[in-house]
């Protein structure tokens, strides 16, 4: 078979943009568009890839988020799930009842276990397909997903990581675990959220507290809610900061300690690169004022190369290995978003995430390409 | 907003990251930053750690700067071993004539956090010192200085203290050319009045001052307002009002002053001045800079100007 005749088949939310991106890159190359398998028929058991994929078809797992319908399914399928320690959760009666309010943070615990499982239930059905060439594995997509399982992967793939203080239970752990580990300023992130969600940025020196958040709580009546905002707040009250950190780890979080980050601009920022292959390509650095520089898109930005130019070419080398080696820990995975820290003297560096769905770079071009058309002839050659 | 780099250069030279691997290579164009990294922190290093590897190096008795850098502890540690251990190798560093204790990110620590020190032995260690500069307010001595030599003084806070302002305006510094005190919120401290500027007004204080730099402060208005028709504004060549609230009101007295038109150099950088003020400002001749305009936050009981660095 021809590259050209080459049929892809795409797992996805299908007015998603990440969608309409990755046909675009297919249609420039001049290849048919996608077969198209949505999450929601995937997740509702409407669909079998079994049924879809064909012999030599390549086979692109994309984001399940931003539809509300996936995410119900998700939050259903995740209900059944039985755990120690308990998380909050919800019935599937409760989940399918839920209505949609922007923001919201519901119980992400529970997403993740039924994201697991549908992950699990793709694996079962491409294991049954014909021989075909996937660009993504259900299974590493798992491990990136959950914040602990990935920095644990990373650490024993010698990839330097900030130091983790676990998942508390709680604050007063939290603050138990700080004062044992002599680490004043930690990230608390929900184990399973995406960009900012429900992130945390406290510090504490034993007297004085403070911690900014995007994060925000709404009591309502004996009930508490998280909400995601773009704001980012600070609250120095240890009250209102453990109330906060409550909930959160109610939906299980993940703690490391933070590294301070090298400024650019006038901004602190990290370095978001898009490996592709187990090489490091496309690269941004994000920037911010505040502790979070992954809030949104809205964000500014500056070229790599400004980074680059920053350190010395041995320190740069070791960004580049570290990237090779966080992809190296992750190898039935086409690519790997990596969220790179800098240490303030330039130097230093550690890698803060690992995004399985971390390609959506609009307007981030390597060698003349963009992050969809790169993969695309990347897995073409492989073929 | 917040302080996210480090300056290039203090004291006329470029600083450098010290790193024990590359040793002091240049103590003539430059000067050297000891921190502690992300390693140090994590494995418990102290500054003061840091430091005697420093004073190991024998390139170290040439060094005539020292940018300190993060020393740890994130607030719950004062700089006072820092300043013991810079004063105990008075005798290792001759040529020492530059200190900035604390250029701190506010990624490592923010401003207000920083835990300083009394930093007066530094001056009665060093009498060959030029430059000082010290960022952070808690805990902030710095007493009332009889010192030579000195040519800038620097304090960098979000809050000062006015017993602060007290000791520096009582001190007798012949040779100073450069005073910046960032004044700061009353949130983190700051309790200076323009009453309390008093004794810089006349002009006669600090006979050599070329350049005042009251920055960083929610009260840039009355500083304005007061310093548009003091003497001291005749003194000096430039008149950094920067990172404050000043809007009109502080604008339009600056306006007014002949002295004003005098300046080499007026920066007022982060302000809250309308479009016809920064016109008016623009046309004064000499360099102005009215960049980084900010406009009030409103809530609760009305209109809010902050500073550029406060938290």
């Amino acid at each position: 078979m021809s590259p050209g005749a080459r049929r892809f088949v795409l797992v996805g939310n299908p007015a998603c943009r990440r969608v309409l991106l990755f046909q675009d890159a297919l249609s420039r190359l001049g290849l048919p568009p996608p077969v198209r398998v949505s999450w929601l028929e995937l997740v509702t058991g409407r669909a079998n890839l079994s049924q879809v994929v064909q012999c030599g078809d390549v086979v692109r797992v994309e984001s399940p988020g931003r539809d509300w319908a996936v995410e119900q399914a998700l939050l259903r399928l995740g209900a059944d799930a039985q755990e120690d320690p308990p998380y909050d959760r919800l019935s599937a009666r409760e989940a399918a009842a839920l209505a949609f309010e922007r923001g919201r943070i519901h119980v992400p615990r529970q997403w993740y276990l039924g994201f697991r499982h549908a992950l699990e239930r793709l694996r079962e059905q491409l294991a049954q397909c014909p021989p075909h060439i996937p660009m993504s594995d259900p299974g590493e997509i798992a491990v990136m997903f959950d914040k602990g399982a990935c920095h644990e992967r990373l650490q024993k793939a010698g990839v330097r990581v900030p130091e983790t203080l676990g998942s508390p239970g709680s604050f007063a752990e939290l603050r138990e675990r700080m004062v044992l580990a002599r680490c004043p300023r930690v990230f608390v992130k929900l184990a399973h959220g995406s960009s900012a969600s429900g992130v945390v940025a406290y510090q504490s020196n034993g007297d004085r507290h403070q911690a900014a958040t995007t994060t925000e709580v709404v009591r309502i009546h004996s009930e508490l809610r998280l909400y995601n905002s773009r704001r980012v707040r600070v609250l120095t009250g240890p009250a209102e900061i453990a109330e906060l950190v409550d909930a959160l780890c109610r939906h299980r979080v993940h703690v490391e300690r933070w590294l301070p980050k090298a400024g650019l601009d006038g901004h602190c920022f990290d370095l978001r690169v898009l490996s592709i292959q187990g090489t490091p390509r496309h690269g941004v650095a994000r920037l911010s004022r505040s502790p979070m520089t992954n809030l949104h898109l809205l964000n500014g930005r500056a070229a790599m190369e400004r980074v680059r130019e920053r350190m010395r070419p041995g320190a740069w080398e070791a960004v580049l290995d570290t990237c090779r080696r966080t992809a190296a820990a992750f190898p039935r995975s086409l690519h790997a978003g990596i969220d790179l820290l800098i240490g303030p003297d330039f130097r230093r560096h550690a890698v803060g995430e690992v995004n399985a769905f971390g390609d959506l770079l609009p307007g981030i071009f390597h060698q003349g390409r963009d992050t969809y058309t790169a993969q695309i002839e990347a897995i073409l050659q492989l073929t | 907003m917040a302080i996210y780099e480090y300056g290039a250069r203090f004291a006329g030279k470029a600083v450098i990251d010290w790193d024990p691997e590359t040793g002091i290579p240049d103590t003539e164009a430059a000067i050297y930053r000891i921190s502690l990294s992300w390693d140090d922190s994590e494995n418990g290093e102290r500054w003061t750690d840091r430091f005697s590897k420093f004073l190991a190096d024998p390139a170290s008795s040439r060094v005539t700067g020292i940018v300190v850098g993060n020393w740890g502890g994130m607030g719950d540690e004062s700089s006072q071993p820092v300043v013991e251990a810079l004063v105990a190798a008075r005798e290792r560093l001759p040529e020492l004539n530059a200190i900035f204790l604390g250029e701190i990110l506010a990624e490592e620590c923010e401003i207000s956090w920083i835990t300083q020190t009394d930093v007066s032995p530094l001056f009665e260690a060093y009498p060959g010192l030029e430059y000082f500069r010290v960022r952070g307010g808690n805990s902030l001595r710095i007493g009332t200085l009889h010192h030579d030599r000195l040519r800038e003084l620097g304090v960098e806070t979000g809050g000062l203290s006015r017993d602060v302002v007290h000791g520096i305006f009582s001190s007798r510094l012949p040779t100073l050319e450069h005073l910046e005190l960032w004044l700061g919120t009353d949130e983190y401290g700051a309790d200076t009045t323009v009453e309390d500027l008093a004794p810089l007004l006349s002009g006669t204080l600090f006979p050599r001052l070329r350049y005042l730099g009251l920055r960083d402060s929610e009260i840039a208005d009355e500083v304005a307002a007061v310093l548009a028709h003091a003497p001291v504004l005749e003194q000096v060549r430039v008149l950094d009002l920067s990172l404050g609230t000043l809007g009109d009101a502080g604008a339009a007295a600056l306006l007014a002053s002949p002295a004003t038109r005098k300046l080499g150099k007026l920066d007022l950088h982060h302000h809250f001045c309308s479009d016809e003020t920064v016109a008016a400002l623009q046309g004064l001749g000499m360099e102005v800079d009215v960049s980084d305009r900010q406009e009030p936050r409103s809530w609760g009981d009305g209109d809010h100007r902050f500073v550029a660095v406060g938290e």
